[in-house]
């Protein structure tokens, strides 16, 4: 008898229902983790190529060593800078000596150039002139794939 | 069999039943019942807080990192060999369908096209690519005739990708680069 009268006191209980909101983040969560690639820290962030109804495709090629051309910070000198994968910018000179010595080690070396869309052809076909002296025979080149791909 | 509630104050204990037989008057006494309590349920309490903090985690992770943007794919080409410094580029075929693309004066952006040998002119890539695809129903041409694209050193590269993918879209085969 006593305790009832100590529940009426208490008064209604309130909750917060959680249900809901749980359902919600774990449908974003599963949708997220669906629709994420994780890009590779070689495919340096910058703005690709991206031709009208573009026949590029998805492809992975074994041995193969990216070149990234993008255009450098103007608050920094502007220009353009080159690196070879994940590494910092180089020179040309250095990255031929380094596409060589690739090479040396592996004849089939294959090249992907991931240039930036804004840079001019002659900023590009520096790599593509070098790649060709090095003899490295298969050109790749990085654009973005069309809607409907 | 007749119930009796043998109830109230006597020599059996309180509670006890007594069965009565219809035909004779024979009494028998059951025990008393035995009161079970439903055994309360144990609560159980799912802690929902860490599968919170954790989904709530990993939602703006995804958030914070996901990029929108069009997939990367890749646009195929053979390179010539080159054979050191000067060296001249590789012999082609005798008619290759040479497309030449420069940057029109005055205007950054934009970009003209000329095919060698043909008075058609294109303005756009996609006209480009009707051109070299109506081509190839031309006696002379098909789909392995070279195309080769010279490109002047000032055009924006994605000028250059757009008139390779014209010819790709025009299903040309023997794709090449040469120095304008």
């Amino acid at each position: 008898m006593r305790y009832k009268r100590r529940r009426e006191a208490a008064g209604p209980v309130t909750s917060f229902n959680f249900t809901p909101l749980i359902d919600v983040i774990f449908t974003l969560t599963i949708f997220y983790m669906l629709v994420t690639q994780f890009s590779s820290a070689e495919l340096v962030p910058l703005r690709l190529p991206e031709p009208q109804d573009s026949r590029a495709v998805a492809a992975k090629i074994p041995d193969r060593v990216v070149v990234n051309c993008r255009l450098g910070d103007p608050a920094e000198g502007g220009g353009v800078l080159y690196s070879l994968g994940p590494n910092i910018p180089e020179s040309i000179a250095v990255i031929s000596d380094r596409l060589a010595a690739m090479k040396a080690q592996q004849p089939e070396l294959k090249l992907l150039i991931r240039a930036d869309k804004r840079l001019a052809y002659a900023d590009v076909r520096v790599i593509m002139r070098t790649a060709g002296e090095l003899g490295i025979e298969l050109l790749n080149v990085a654009a973005h794939m069309s809607e409907a791909d | 069999m007749t119930a009796i509630d043998a109830g109230g104050p006597g020599w059996w204990p309180a509670g006890t039943r007594a069965i009565a037989a219809a035909s004779d008057e024979t009494v028998h006494f059951l025990p008393p019942r035995r009161q079970f309590r439903k055994p309360r349920p144990t609560p159980i309490a799912l802690v929902l807080a860490p599968m919170v903090d954790m989904s709530f985690t990993f939602l703006i992770f995804f958030v914070a990192t996901t990029r929108w943007e069009l997939p990367e794919g890749v646009m195929t080409s053979q390179m010539p060999r080159w054979t050191g410094q000067g060296a001249s580029a590789v012999p082609l075929p005798e008619t290759p369908v040479i497309v030449r693309l420069s940057q029109k004066p005055g205007e950054a952006d934009e970009y003209a096209i000329r095919i060698d040998r043909f008075t058609e002119a294109p303005t756009s890539f996609g006209e480009l690519a009707a051109f070299l695809d109506k081509l190839q129903t031309t006696p002379g041409f098909d789909e392995n005739t070279p195309v080769v694209i010279v490109a002047s050193d000032e055009v924006r590269w994605d000028h250059v990708v757009s008139c390779w993918n014209a010819a790709l879209r025009a299903e040309c085969k023997n794709i090449a680069f040469a120095q304008p």
